[in-house]
């Protein structure tokens, strides 16, 4: 392909690949499906009865990758067998994959919460009906997305891969990086802004999360609002970088063209970790100056 | 009748090179600092997600990057070299913006509480550990960790995928035997990542955490285990392509 297409379908997959990530963070962060759901869970073992929306199908990569599958094994026999346009049939597998997360969603907080009678927690029916519906948006979201990556993949960049199993490997990726990044958002600074900022959670501190909210109590809805501001849209940059670095070097340098230029898009690959790396010093060096140290260095103290 | 033996015979050569690549994901998963759900709540050191999950999602990325290349070059050392670079930008793209929430987010800076000083850059450790913590954030040492870790379980991966393709003499571009392939290359990918799960027991942050020590177990585990699996896949690809399956 001309080396100028290639990179305007790069630059669509990279934004719908930013899309794919930042809903799938979202979306954890509605319903708690992510590594934060552990708090969720624990509170009220610890006596802490919440309204917040708790479900974990299973862990982000695995649900992610079904979601996907299902959205792309429903859109490719619509495309193949009943000649469905691409982008109509992208949409109403989304659609399917959606109402199975749904689903399952609402099995995953009814099961969840009943296991937890004895700690005197409520399955609040009005939470199911109104959050339901949004996690199912947001679940929508993210399997077009990555539908949408793995489509252009295919069909424009020749991906030797099957369209559903890229779907299926996109899904594990981005609920990998979903659970590395956006959760943090949620779990460290969301989750327990009743403890002072500038620290991570004290293990004594586990399970008592904020249960009140600005008016109320608080749900998983005021949650997605505060963590659409920083946390989804960072998990959205971090796959966006993923799937567009990853797919970038392939394009400049293409290995078709030859073993040298598969070695140099392998080295370019390399520069872009260490330009990271250095940068990861960099904020490492900075954080570490502006906040400083927690404890005094008694050691010094006593030579003093 | 299939041959089986003299499939065997035939294909050891890729059939070592699977148990190789099997080796090297195991050993690959033990330099990926994992921080498990505490690291989500800035309360471990490492990327706040699982062992296998995130070690299959960057060895995933190393896989796609590998079939990309392999249908256009099969030059192996481009081809393995590609699921190494894949790999590693996969996890380096995640470490650094998990940076940018520890630090901007949460506001605690990347810090171990498996060593006093920072092997690489000297930095003193315990005294910006938060009360409570065992840790947070990825500081330089688990980030180069990281990396090599992306490196080798890319390298793993690529080779097993590059291996399996070469088992059958039907041309790489044949959909039905890159999705055989890279379907067992996958299961294989998770198989050899939740081995040294056992190691690691929810966190580690890297080369530099005692737990590192263990991993001659892992690697002697996932190398046993690689000799029935790769058998069995080149079996199968092979004698699915001899009789026209794929």
């Amino acid at each position: 392909m001309e080396p100028l297409i290639s990179m305007g379908v790069l630059a669509l997959i990279g934004a719908a690949a930013t899309i794919a990530g930042a809903s799938e963070d979202l979306e954890s962060d509605v319903g708690s499906q992510s590594n934060a759901n552990s708090q969720v869970q624990l509170a009220p073992q610890m006596g802490y009865v919440h309204r917040i929306y708790n479900k974990a199908i299973a862990g982000e990569p695995v649900s992610n990758a079904l979601m996907c599958t299902i959205g792309a094994t429903g859109a490719l026999v619509l495309i193949k067998h009943f000649g469905f346009s691409p982008l109509f049939a992208l949409v109403i597998g989304s659609l399917i994959a959606a109402m199975v997360h749904g689903s399952y969603s609402v099995t995953a907080i009814m099961g969840r919460e009943a296991s937890q009678a004895r700690f005197k927690q409520p399955i609040y029916l009005d939470l199911i009906r109104s959050h339901t519906p949004v996690i199912m948006a947001f679940a929508f979201l993210t399997t077009f997305s990555v539908m949408i990556v793995s489509y252009l993949m295919v069909y424009s960049l020749m991906h030797p891969f099957p369209f559903v199993l890229l779907c299926f490997l996109w899904g594990v990726v981005v609920g990998s990086v979903g659970s590395a990044t956006g959760d943090v958002h949620l779990g460290a600074e969301r989750q327990f802004q009743a403890t002072e900022f500038g620290a991570g959670l004290n293990a004594s501190q586990s399970g008592n999360i904020v249960r009140k909210a600005e008016s109320g109590l608080r749900n998983g809805i005021d949650n997605l609002w505060f963590c659409s501001k920083f946390g989804g849209p960072m998990t959205g940059v971090s796959f966006g970088m993923v799937v567009f670095l990853g797919t970038w070097i392939l394009v400049v340098f293409d290995p078709a063209e030859g073993n040298l230029e598969g070695w140099l898009s392998n080295i370019l690959g390399l520069v872009i970790v260490i330009v990271l790396g250095i940068w990861n010093w960099h904020i490492e060096k900075e954080t570490r100056e502006k906040y400083g140290p927690y404890k005094e260095d008694k050691g010094e103290e006593v030579s003093a | 009748m299939i041959d089986i033996v003299g499939l065997i015979a035939s294909n050891l050569i890729w059939i070592l090179a699977i148990v190789i690549g099997g080796t090297l994901i195991s050993i690959s998963v033990h330099f990926i600092p994992v921080g498990g759900a505490p690291a989500a709540m800035a309360q471990a050191t490492g990327i706040g997600t699982g062992t296998v999950m995130l070690a299959a999602g960057a060895g995933i990325a190393g896989i796609i990057a590998a079939g990309a290349v392999m249908a256009v070059n099969q030059n192996i050392w481009v081809v393995i070299g590609a699921a190494a670079v894949g790999a590693a930008v996969m996890l380096a793209a995640t470490m650094i913006v998990a940076t940018w929430i520890y630090a901007y987010g949460v506001g605690v800076m990347p810090v171990s509480a498996k060593v006093k000083y920072d092997p690489i850059t000297k930095y003193r450790q315990d005294l910006y550990v938060s009360q409570g913590t065992e840790g947070h954030g990825i500081p330089t040492v688990a980030y180069v960790s990281a990396s090599i870790g992306g490196l080798l379980g890319g390298l793993g991966a690529g080779l097993a995928y590059y291996a399996l393709m070469k088992v059958s003499t039907l041309p790489v571009t044949n959909l039905n035997l890159v999705a055989v392939v890279s379907t067992f290359t996958i299961g294989f990918f998770f198989i050899n990542s939740v081995i040294p799960s056992y190691n690691i027991v929810g966190t580690i942050e890297g080369f530099h955490d005692p737990k590192f020590k263990k991993w001659p177990k892992a690697a002697i585990a996932s190398f046993l285990a690689s000799i029935p699996l790769g058998i069995l896949a080149v079996v199968a690809v092979a004698s699915l392509a001899s009789v026209g399956g794929l």
